[in-house]
Parts: C-alpha cells; sequence; structure tokens
C-alpha cells in the first residue's frame, strides 16, 4: 500500500508538470522559488522550533520527569518495604516453625514420660497386689495344710481308738496301745497316706 | 480547496498564504506557520493540563503524557544509549512536532506544514548539523575517519571518501524527501478522491451512486493517513537516533 | 491469569522480584539485548527506503557536481563524475540499510 502511495505521489507529482500545469501555472507550490512566504515559512519554523524546544526541555519535561522520579521513588520505596516485610514474615514464620517443633518436642517427652510413669506406677501396683494375693494364697494353704494334717491326725486317732476298741470286744482283752497305733499307722502307711500328713 | 468544473487542482491546498491581515502579512507569516504554533500549543497543553495533578497515581491525560514522554525517552536510551538522554528534549521536540504536524494536516481546512519540502529540509539540516556539532565535538578531527572506514584499502580512498561524503549529505535529503513525499502523496489522493466525489456527483444519480467509490476510498485513505503520519513522526525521529548513535559511537 | 496469580509457593517472590526489576532496582536476569533496528521493516517500506535512499544520493551527487562544474567551469565532466559517485553512494546507502547489525558496542 505504501509504494502505492508513494508512486501516486511521485506520478502526481511529475503530472504537475505537465496535466495539471495549466490549471496549477506554477507546478509544486512546495517548490516555487520565487514564493518569498517559502523562506519566511522556515524561518517562522526555526523561531516556534527553538521555542518550542526551550518550552519542553527548561519547563515541561522536567515537569513530567520530576514526577515520574518521584513516582519511581515511592514504588521504589515501597517494594523496599515490601520487601522487607516478607523478609520479616518469612523469619516469623521459621520462628514459629521452630517454636512449634520445640514444643512438639517437649509435649512428646511429657507424653512419653507421663505413659512410663503410668506403666510404673501399674507395674508396682499389680506387683504388690500380686505379692498381697501370693501372702493369701500361702496362708490359705498353710490353713488347708494345717487343716489336713489335723484331720489327718484325728483320722488316726478314731482308727486307733476303734482298733482298739474292736481288738478288746473281740478279744475282751484290752491291747496294747503302741501295738494299735504302730498297726494303723502301717495300714495307713499302706494305702498311701502318709503317717501324719499327706 | 475543491475542485473546478473539469480540471483537478491537487496541489493549491499546498499554496502558502498569510494570515492575520496585514499584520501577518508585513511579517510574513503563512497559514503553515500558523498551523506550527497551533501544534506547538497543543503539545504544550497536554504536558501543561496532563502534568498539572502531579499524581502518583496518574490520571488519563497524565498517563497519555507520561507514556509520550517514557516511548521517547526509552527511544533515545535504546537507540543512542546512556548518552541519549542529553538528546531526549530535541527528540521529544523533533516527533511531537512532525506527528503534529502531520496530524493537524488530515483535520479539513487546516494545513500540513509537513508536506513542504522546505520545511522538511531545514528540519533534516538542523538535523544532520546537529549530529555533525556532537561528533566533532566528542571525537575532534577523528570524526574524519568516519568518511574512510579502517581496514579499507588505502588505493581506494579517492572513490570511497567521496561516496562516504556523498552518503553523509544525503541524509538530510532522504530524511527530508520521505517525510514531504508521503504527506504530499497522501494529501493529493485525498484531493484528487474527492473532486472525483464532486465531479460524479455532478453527473446525475448514475454518477452519484459511482461517487460511493471515491467516497469509499477516501475514508479508507483517512485512516491509512493516520497511520502514515505517526510512522513518518517515528521513522524521521529514529533515523535522528540512529544517526546521533552513530555520532556519538562512531562505529 | 493461573500464570500470573496462581503461582503457590514463592508467588509472592517472583511477583515481589518481578516489580522490582521492572523497576530498575534490581539488575534485570541477563537475556538477549533488544535489537535497535529502527524504522519500518515491512518488505514495502523497506522498497520505499531503498528508493529514497537512492534518489537523496543521487540528489546530493548532482547538486554537488553542477556547483563544481559552475565553480571551477568543468562544465559536463564533474557532473557526470558525481552522478556515478551518487549512484555508488546510493548503492553504499542501500548497502548499509540491508546490511546485518553488527554487534552493539557497549551500553
Amino acid at each position: 500500500m505504501r509504494p502505492v502511495a508513494a508512486l501516486f505521489g511521485v506520478g502526481s507529482m511529475l503530472l504537475s508538470s505537465t496535466a495539471f500545469a495549466e490549471e496549477a501555472k506554477k507546478g509544486m507550490p512546495q517548490l516555487d522559488a520565487t514564493n518569498p512566504l517559502i523562506l519566511s515559512q522556515v524561518v517562522w519554523l526555526a523561531i516556534i522550533f527553538l521555542a518550542l524546544y526551550l518550552l519542553l526541555s527548561r519547563w515541561a519535561l522536567p515537569q513530567v520527569a520530576e514526577v515520574l522520579e518521584a513516582r519511581a521513588a515511592t514504588i521504589g520505596r515501597d517494594l523496599d518495604a515490601a520487601r522487607a516485610a516478607k523478609a520479616a514474615a518469612d523469619e516469623a514464620v521459621a520462628e514459629l516453625t521452630k517454636a512449634t517443633r520445640t514444643a512438639q518436642a517437649g509435649a512428646q517427652a511429657e507424653i512419653a514420660g507421663a505413659v512410663a510413669a503410668a506403666k510404673d506406677a501399674a507395674a508396682a501396683q499389680s506387683a504388690q497386689l500380686n505379692a498381697k494375693l501370693d501372702a493369701q494364697l500361702d496362708a490359705a494353704e498353710r490353713q488347708i495344710a494345717g487343716a489336713r494334717t489335723a484331720a489327718l491326725g484325728a483320722l488316726r486317732q478314731v482308727a486307733t481308738d476303734t482298733a482298739s476298741v474292736v481288738v478288746s470286744r473281740l478279744t475282751g482283752i484290752a491291747p496294747d496301745v503302741h501295738a494299735v497305733d504302730s498297726a494303723v499307722g502301717a495300714a495307713l502307711a499302706a494305702r498311701g497316706v502318709a503317717a501324719g500328713h499327706a | 480547496m475543491a475542485a473546478g468544473g473539469h480540471t483537478i487542482d491537487a496541489l493549491g491546498q499546498f499554496e502558502l498564504a498569510t494570515v492575520f491581515g496585514p499584520v501577518g502579512a508585513s511579517v510574513r507569516f503563512s497559514q503553515s506557520n500558523l498551523m506550527m504554533v497551533v501544534a506547538a500549543a497543543l503539545i504544550l497543553a497536554l504536558l501543561y493540563f496532563g502534568m498539572r495533578a502531579k499524581a502518583v497515581v496518574p490520571g488519563r491525560l497524565q498517563s497519555m503524557a507520561e507514556l509520550c514522554y517514557d516511548g521517547i525517552y526509552s527511544m533515545c536510551v535504546d537507540q543512542i544509549g546512556h548518552e541519549g538522554k542529553r538528546f531526549f528534549p530535541f527528540i521529544f521536540t523533533l516527533f511531537f512536532f512532525i506527528l503534529l504536524g502531520n496530524l493537524l494536516g488530515l483535520v479539513p481546512f487546516s494545513f500540513t506544514f509537513t508536506s513542504h519540502i522546505a520545511v522538511t529540509f531545514a528540519m533534516a539540516v538542523m538535523v544532520i548539523v546537529l549530529v555533525t556539532v556532537v561528533a566533532l565535538r566528542i571525537h575532534g578531527l577523528q570524526f574524519f575517519t568516519y568518511f574512510f572506514p579502517a581496514g579499507a584499502p588505502k588505493l581506494l580512498a579517492p572513490l570511497i571518501i567521496p561516496v562516504e561524503m556523498i552518503s553523509y549529505l544525503s541524509r538530510p535529503v532522504s530524511l527530508s524527501i520521505r517525510l514531504f513525499a508521503n504527506m504530499v502523496a497522501g494529501h493529493v489522493m485525498f484531493e484528487v478522491f474527492a473532486s472525483f466525489i464532486v465531479m460524479m456527483a455532478g453527473a446525475g444519480v448514475l454518477g452519484a451512486i459511482g461517487a460511493i467509490g471515491p467516497l469509499a476510498l477516501n475514508v479508507v485513505l483517512v485512516g491509512f493517513e493516520l497511520l502514515v503520519a505517526v510512522l513518518q513522526a517515528y521513522v524521521f525521529a529514529i533515523l535522528t537516533c540512529i544517526y546521533l548513535h552513530d555520532a556519538v559511537h562512531l562505529h | 491469569m493461573s500464570g500470573e496469580r496462581g503461582g503457590g509457593k514463592g508467588s509472592f517472590e517472583d511477583r515481589l522480584a518481578s516489580a522490582r526489576r521492572k523497576q530498575g532496582l534490581d539488575a534485570p536476569p541477563p537475556g538477549p539485548e533488544k535489537s535497535g533496528s529502527g524504522g519500518d521493516l515491512s518488505p514495502m517500506g523497506v522498497g520505499l527506503r531503498v528508493g529514497v535512499e537512492m534518489v537523496s544520493a543521487l540528489v546530493v551527487a548532482v547538486a554537488i557536481g553542477w556547483w563544481l562544474d559552475k565553480w571551477l567551469h568543468t562544465k559536463p565532466f564533474l557532473l557526470a563524475l558525481f552522478v556515478l559517485l551518487g549512484g555508488a553512494a546510493g548503492i553504499a546507502n542501500v548497502w548499509r540499510l540491508m546490511a546485518p547489525k553488527r554487534p552493539p558496542d557497549g551500553p
């Protein structure tokens, strides 16, 4: 599109000196060197351009620069603050994590200690109970054994008396106490009952 | 401004005339100069009203003013380098003066001062004088090595030096011709199509219907010319930056 | 949106870092240098520039030749010579326009 435009422009420039010459006798007004306005236009251009340049460089552009610099400073400050805040937050988080971990470890240890203490207490209690039960059991066994011995002793007495009575009735003679006693003892031993106690 | 009965006056729009009656005539102040003043006033107004608030969070106008500032500033620094900051006000003035000149030319009944080769050439000469002065001040007489690249065979010096000098001197010419030709071409096309519209519309119902064609073309052309106006101002400014880069760094 | 916001872990740091970079507070990470080739780079724009460069070189050359001829009274010769030189300068201009950019020399 642009070369087309340029060609058109060049073409019209060429045409301007031929076909359009009748209408615009002087050709392109821009190239009319005899026109004093061309020169004065350039002089005014210089004046206006210089004035614009001075106004822009001395007054307008420094203003913009000032604002932009102030903004850059503000943003820089804010970003620095953000970075500092971020660092502080990171530090706080790290500290918190550490504290949490320490607390956790402490709690763990305490729990373990409590459990151990409870275990110890329970063990001691059960040992005590066991000992008591053992003692009771022993006592009971001893009692049983005593009762049994007593019973067995009574049995011998009964057997001896019975044997003495039976013998005296049958024979009419009172047997020798010792003989009866040893015979009963032998009989008891033969039956498997230990003399005195079993 | 409009076309006559059967001929097209596409160039009358570039004719200079004095304004402000006898006062203007006595100092030869033309409508072209008036548009320059308008352009300068608009730039200053944008910066004045835009930056009046000096807000940290900018409003619409302030954003625009800052965008203008920032765009040209980064162009200077990108193209010229660190030293570009010193030339920033000049580039800023140049770019917005040309831009406003191009854009104001698209307003009906106004005048395009960038369509005058004398104006564009004067600005281009200003640029090239600045570039040369900068190069001479920074590099002194070393500047003249610019016309003879190191490593070139000495035997070719009589050929290379004139060629390089012509090339250097052709910079203002190409700079001014490019801007001038683009502006003239656009405005001539406007005028030609507008004349077609008038001519065809004057030729009865069928002609009036046919006139829609050039009318549509002119509408499209307005958008296209807006683009060209910005682009040419940009090209002028960036080439100035590139020349200044060469002057500062002497490649 | 997703790439901008929901970074989850470290997204605040990334955003802070990028904001600082944008403000020029931190050095930007080393990356490819911005290529500062100016002007319009569409093929048509390049075509127009080639034409303008050639024509302006010739205009300057003709002007110098004509002026030197007038000054030294060597009517046609210097003009002819400078037209040739102008053509060469135009080609040099175009070549410079088209040639790949030199590596950037400093900031």
